[in-house]
């Protein structure tokens, strides 16, 4: 099994490159044959068509926008709720993980609101912000807040009792415990929560988007869905697909340099 | 008194202001008027709605409560159960052969950013409305969980005890379901917990773009007649049921997967 040391003329890195494009280009060489050749065209483009579309929809616009302005308004409507998100998670997290009257009044309500689907807010937030900007971000906003706030709750309730009681008995008063203490000893965690809160508002934006909007990548796939366009459904599955890779790269790479004392593992 | 006052002193405060909240809600929908009843329905209308839904009535989506519940639930099982069974053994399969690995993973990789909800259209466009298109939509929900953490735990299968059991002459075979599954499962548990949780969050999705009944098209049914009480059932049936899976899991976690640590 996971064995490094295959006897083999290339290094490891060397074979993953060679082994990523032989089995991308055998997807697209498939393809690319079953949409030509089979019955499979019925409803399956072929790949160079979607790329090549993918590639015009840069310049020519889908509906009213190009592909970028598209982009720009699904990540616009993400970066404003992510940040209220953020702001009132991480405040409540640590305030109900730190204190134990304020955990007590909040928790329940919120463990009360947690389990609900993002998205099954949305009849509600239709009903209560009309079809604008602000009923998107709040379903964004739900989407990302409940993941910040556990995170950060966890965090501030794993702090190491004994650093806190060593800054006690050295004299610090309860606001340096705070700052000094509980609130860095939460950053890991509250990282880990900015990361899947990320890429949850991301999936929340499309799903948003499909349910009601005019323009964004959610609206894209949905008005191909609605015109029978396949092609400009694959494209924005690839658009979508990019971003979300993208965001979660770039989360996780400002995580290692941030935290970089908490390397964790995983895929 | 006193002690008891002591003892039971924060679950006395969730209580109050749990309570605090609900009589608010009601004193500004029901007995002040301040939020009108199309924005906010009160509490009290809730509970009537709900207990309306749950003995039979069926306005406005035309299903009882349980019979919503009970096609979701078909849906969403039937879903996750493919993805399960296909997630699980590929994210072994990934973890276990390096050559396996080398070829699959670039293909999932590509499919992993994709929110679950973005194939719903293309899904919808090749299987129409009904049940398969809905487990398709469900399955990419489950597998992607599915796979990442079986992948993540075989990964986690501690060297020196490969290399006791290879010592000992144990098959490439027997190394991998007597050392490193075992070794993995409290974290395919973690996965198939996920994935549970988004399945069931995929098919809500699913359920108010595209669909005849269920919880989801019973809350887009209940926007489209004005009626948010109905809406607030369907939302906290929602959140109970999904609860309620993901309680059952972790029950069955506790029972059958023996090491397994709350943080894994």
């Amino acid at each position: 099994m996971i064995d490094t040391t295959t006897k083999s003329r290339f290094s490891v890195k060397q074979l993953t490159v060679i082994y990523t494009i032989i089995s991308l280009l055998s997807l697209l060489v498939v393809w690319e044959l079953a949409a030509r050749f089979t019955s499979a065209s019925m409803f399956l483009p072929p790949a160079s068509q979607v790329l090549a579309s993918f590639c015009r929809s840069f310049v020519e616009p889908i509906g009213k926008h190009t592909m970028l302005v598209h982009i720009g308004v699904s990540l616009y409507r993400v970066a404003v709720a992510f940040f209220f998100a953020t702001v009132t998670g991480i405040a409540l997290g640590v305030g109900m993980g730190y204190s134990r009257l304020l955990e007590a009044i909040l928790k329940p309500l919120f463990e009360f609101i947690r389990p609900i689907p993002p998205l099954a807010w949305i009849p509600l937030s239709i009903l209560w912000f009309g079809l604008g900007d602000t009923g998107k971000f709040f379903i964004i906003f739900l989407g990302c807040f409940c993941f910040i706030t556990v995170n950060t709750y966890d965090g501030a309730k794993n702090v190491d009792p004994e650093l806190m009681g060593a800054a006690r008995m050295l004299g610090a008063n309860e606001r340096q415990v705070f700052f000094k203490i509980v609130l860095p000893s939460s950053v890991p965690y509250i990282f880990a929560g900015l990361q899947i809160a990320v890429t949850a508002g991301w999936s929340a934006v499309v799903g948003a988007e499909m349910i009601q909007s005019n323009e964004g990548v959610g609206w894209m796939i949905v008005r191909g869905m609605n015109t029978g366009n396949t092609v400009q459904i694959m494209v924005g599955i690839v658009a979508i697909g990019i971003v979300g890779f993208v965001l979660a790269n770039l989360t996780s790479a400002l995580e290692r340099r941030l935290c970089a004392w908490n390397e964790q593992k995983g895929m | 008194m006193k002690q008891f006052l002591h003892k039971y002193k924060y679950i006395l405060i969730s209580v109050c202001s749990f309570l605090f909240v609900l009589v608010v809600w009601q004193l500004v929908t029901d007995v002040f008027h301040m939020v009108s009843a199309v924005m906010l329905p009160s509490p009290t209308k809730i509970l009537e709605t709900f207990v309306y839904k749950l003995t039979g009535g069926t306005v406005p989506d035309g299903a009882t409560l349980f019979q919503n519940i009970w096609s979701s639930l078909q849906i969403a099982l039937g879903g996750y159960a493919v993805g399960v069974l296909i997630g699980v053994p590929l994210g072994v399969g990934m973890a276990w052969s390096r050559r396996f690995e080398l070829f699959a993973k670039p293909l999932f990789d590509i499919i992993r950013p994709v929110p679950a909800l973005a194939w719903i259209p293309l899904m919808i466009l090749w299987l129409g409305i009904g049940y398969a298109s809905k487990v398709g939509i469900i399955f990419f929900a489950a597998f992607i969980s599915a796979t990442v953490n079986s992948y993540a735990g075989i990964r986690r299968t501690t060297q020196v005890h490969l290399w006791v059991g290879k010592t000992f002459g144990a098959t490439n075979r027997q190394l991998l379901f007597k050392v490193a599954i075992p070794t993995a499962l409290p974290m395919i548990f973690t996965g198939l917990r996920l994935a549970l949780g988004s399945a069931w969050v995929a098919l809500v999705a699913a359920e108010m773009l595209a669909a005849t009944k269920g919880l989801g098209y019973m809350i887009q049914m209940a926007r489209l007649m004005g009626r948010p009480d109905v809406i607030i059932v369907g939302m906290l049936t929602i959140g109970f049921v999904g609860l309620l899976l993901n309680t059952i899991l972790e029950k069955l976690q506790k029972r059958f997967v023996r090491g397994a640590k709350k943080d894994d």
